[in-house]
């Protein structure tokens, strides 16, 4: 073999192996597989699996019949025996065809495909008015065929593969969270037994501090638990949209004052500055939207303790722009893409949640046809960003 | 002499409620917050009995039991928050003495501690077992998995320090290929041969001064491998 028939090979082999959209690459291989092998027509047929049929893949006029559109021979009835027999089939031009008319003389070769290990479609070349296929071409008709067999299968493999990975992810999500929320929830639990089967011991007695500092763990962990089983339901209510949001006329400015007033009476010392921008009401409901503020209110108070929060709104005809801002640790870049998730926290030394929090923002403001994002400097601060159209219907 | 219990949870609520109960017993407590710092806690002083979390950051309570146990006998009990079998049968397998499942009562705990304390040897009796071992030159720091040849740290890869291990633990006694080859890769390996070969060639490489005439790791012809005693 010389190096130039090795080259072609290499690069019909290296075509056939490619990773891409199998139209592009049958394509790419025919015109390649055509500098030595000459034909007119192309056409690749594969079984549908379901019904058994044969479909058109691929059709390539490329020689005498490029104008003759549909009136010249693609060998369908041609292609169905090449299936029956699966093995290469030659057929010459009927006997009486005017020899004038190229296009009427026909010369077909036809090769079996495999797919997933079966023959499952066909791969037919198509010469008008000559020459016959000989030996050489036929060899090299099979050798292409085997090719796109390969090409073929491994496109199969691939979407196979692909849909299997996306059920392990889907599956390894749903274990997680039956983990987590069981985690989540025996936490808490293994305090309230814990320390109160601590104070009822009959072989001790705790002095008073200690059996005051218990029963405030047990209070503690005992509202823990609630708020995440309250959640939890909200979480899933929200999910399954069975939720029912309340849309009515709502002024954002309004809505963020009523909030800093109630975290002021609770948060003394803090300190928030706004810069509100009096606008137009928006389409939403007034306590969930109330409940997502709150939300990242309290949580630049716990993440960022003593920082001043400032609060921008941002208001034109089409949406509102709330920005919540703190100065505290802010959060690392890797964390930021998953902070909206399902039970995701941030590991912090003294920060307790129940990791629902911002999932509840997002699936709230997801309702409202809205957008909440989050930028970060490590050091610097976060600021949570919240976009909500002006009328969620339209 | 009051019995000292290393007690290792990521959650500072745990420590405090088994240090409080301990105390109440007249135990002496030591806390570690992850399972690399519990290994640490415990190699650095004598330790009775070991309460070990699973969950945690860092070293998980399954890798800070599995390396304690290359060292060390003493008790340890796992307490884990999970409470399905195959869990607990992985505790027990990689050495712990007992578990406990989250949530427990305080009075439970108390009583599962009493009752390992009285089936363990004391802390100190343990036949000369300690956190680092040495061959000549080389030098083994259990509780780090580390190696050192002199004053050079070496890196091995697990199953090089697996198999090190093994030549470590058993000092003197001629190892056969299959019995290497099923404790450090498992019985399905027991007759792969070559991937012992490759795996003891590669581990001289990086241990002996010459790795044609070996001192660390001896091969005896038809027999197998020892790791020879050293004279003294």
């Amino acid at each position: 073999m010389d190096a130039q028939a090795l080259s072609y090979f290499h690069e019909l082999m290296k075509i056939a192996i490619e990773v891409g959209d199998t139209r592009q690459t049958a394509e790419k291989f025919l015109v390649t597989l055509r500098q030595q092998f000459v034909f007119d027509n192309v056409a690749v047929y594969l079984q549908d699996e379901v019904t058994g049929t044969l479909e058109i893949v691929y059709a390539r006029a490329v020689g005498r019949a490029k104008n003759a559109e549909a009136d010249a021979d693609w060998g369908e009835t041609f292609a169905s025996q090449v299936l029956a027999h699966g093995r290469l089939l030659l057929r010459d031009p009927e006997a009486g065809a005017s020899p004038d008319d190229r296009l009427s003389q026909a010369y077909l070769l036809g090769i079996p495909l495999r797919n997933n290990g079966l023959i499952g479609g066909a791969l037919v070349f198509v010469r008008f008015g000559g020459p016959a296929y000989e030996q050489e071409h036929r060899m090299m008709a099979a050798l292409a065929a085997e090719l796109l067999s390969v090409m073929f299968e491994r496109t199969t493999w691939k979407k196979t593969h692909k849909e299997l990975r996306d059920l392990k992810m889907q599956m390894q999500l749903q274990e997680d969270f039956v983990s987590t929320i069981s985690h989540e929830l025996r936490t808490p639990l293994g305090f309230i037994k814990g320390y109160s089967t601590s104070l009822l011991r009959k072989d001790t007695s705790w002095d008073i501090e200690t059996t005051q500092e218990f029963l405030t763990i047990i209070d503690e962990e005992a509202d823990r638990l609630s708020l995440l089983i309250e959640n939890v339901l909200e979480s899933a209510r929200l999910q399954s949209k069975t939720l029912p949001l309340r849309f009515q006329p709502l002024r954002l400015d309004a809505v963020l004052r009523d909030v800093a007033t109630r975290l002021r009476a609770r948060y003394k010392d803090l300190a928030i500055n706004m810069d509100l921008q009096t606008a137009q009401s928006i389409h939403g409901d007034g306590v969930r939207i109330a409940q997502v503020f709150d939300n990242l209110f309290t949580n630049a108070i716990k993440y960022a303790p003593g920082s001043p929060i400032t609060v921008i709104l941002h208001q034109t005809a089409e949406k509102a722009v709330v920005q919540i801002k703190d100065h505290g640790l802010g959060i690392p870049k890797e964390s930021l893409p998953l902070i909206f998730e399902r039970f995701y926290r941030a590991r912090s030394e003294k920060a307790t949640g129940t990791g629902l929090g911002l999932f509840i923002c997002k699936q709230i403001i997801d309702a409202h046809r809205g957008k909440i994002w989050a930028e970060s400097t490590l050091g610097q601060g976060t600021t949570f960003f919240i976009e909500l159209p002006t009328n969620p219907i339209n | 002499m009051a019995k000292r219990i290393l007690i290792v949870d990521d959650e500072p609520r745990y420590l405090r409620l088994l240090e409080a109960n301990l105390r109440t017993e007249g135990y002496e407590v030591v806390t570690a917050q992850d399972g690399a710092q519990a290994v640490d806690v415990f190699s650095g002083q004598p330790i009775d009995l070991v309460l070990m979390d699973v969950m945690m950051p860092k070293l998980d309570g399954f890798g800070a039991t599995q390396r304690i146990r290359e060292f060390s006998n003493t008790p340890i009990i796992i307490l884990t928050a999970k409470g399905d079998e195959q869990d607990r049968v992985r505790g027990l397998d990689l050495g712990a003495d007992d578990y406990l499942v989250k949530p427990f009562s305080a009075t439970e705990l108390l009583a599962r501690v009493r009752a390992v304390l009285r089936r363990a040897q004391p802390a100190g009796d343990v036949g000369g077992q300690s956190r680092f071992f040495t061959h000549d030159n080389l030098k083994i720091d259990f509780a780090r998995a580390e190696v050192w040849k002199g004053e050079i740290p070496i890196s091995l890869s697990a199953t090089e320090y697996r198999l090190l291990l093994q030549f470590a633990h058993h000092v003197g006694k001629i190892m056969s290929s299959e019995e290497l080859l099923t404790s450090v890769w498992g019985p399905e390996y027991r007759t792969d041969k070559e991937i012992l070969w490759v795996s003891i060639a590669r581990l001289r490489q990086k241990l002996e001064d010459d790795a044609h005439t070996p001192k660390h790791i001896v091969t005896r012809s038809g027999l197998g491998y020892l790791m020879p005693p050293i004279e003294e």
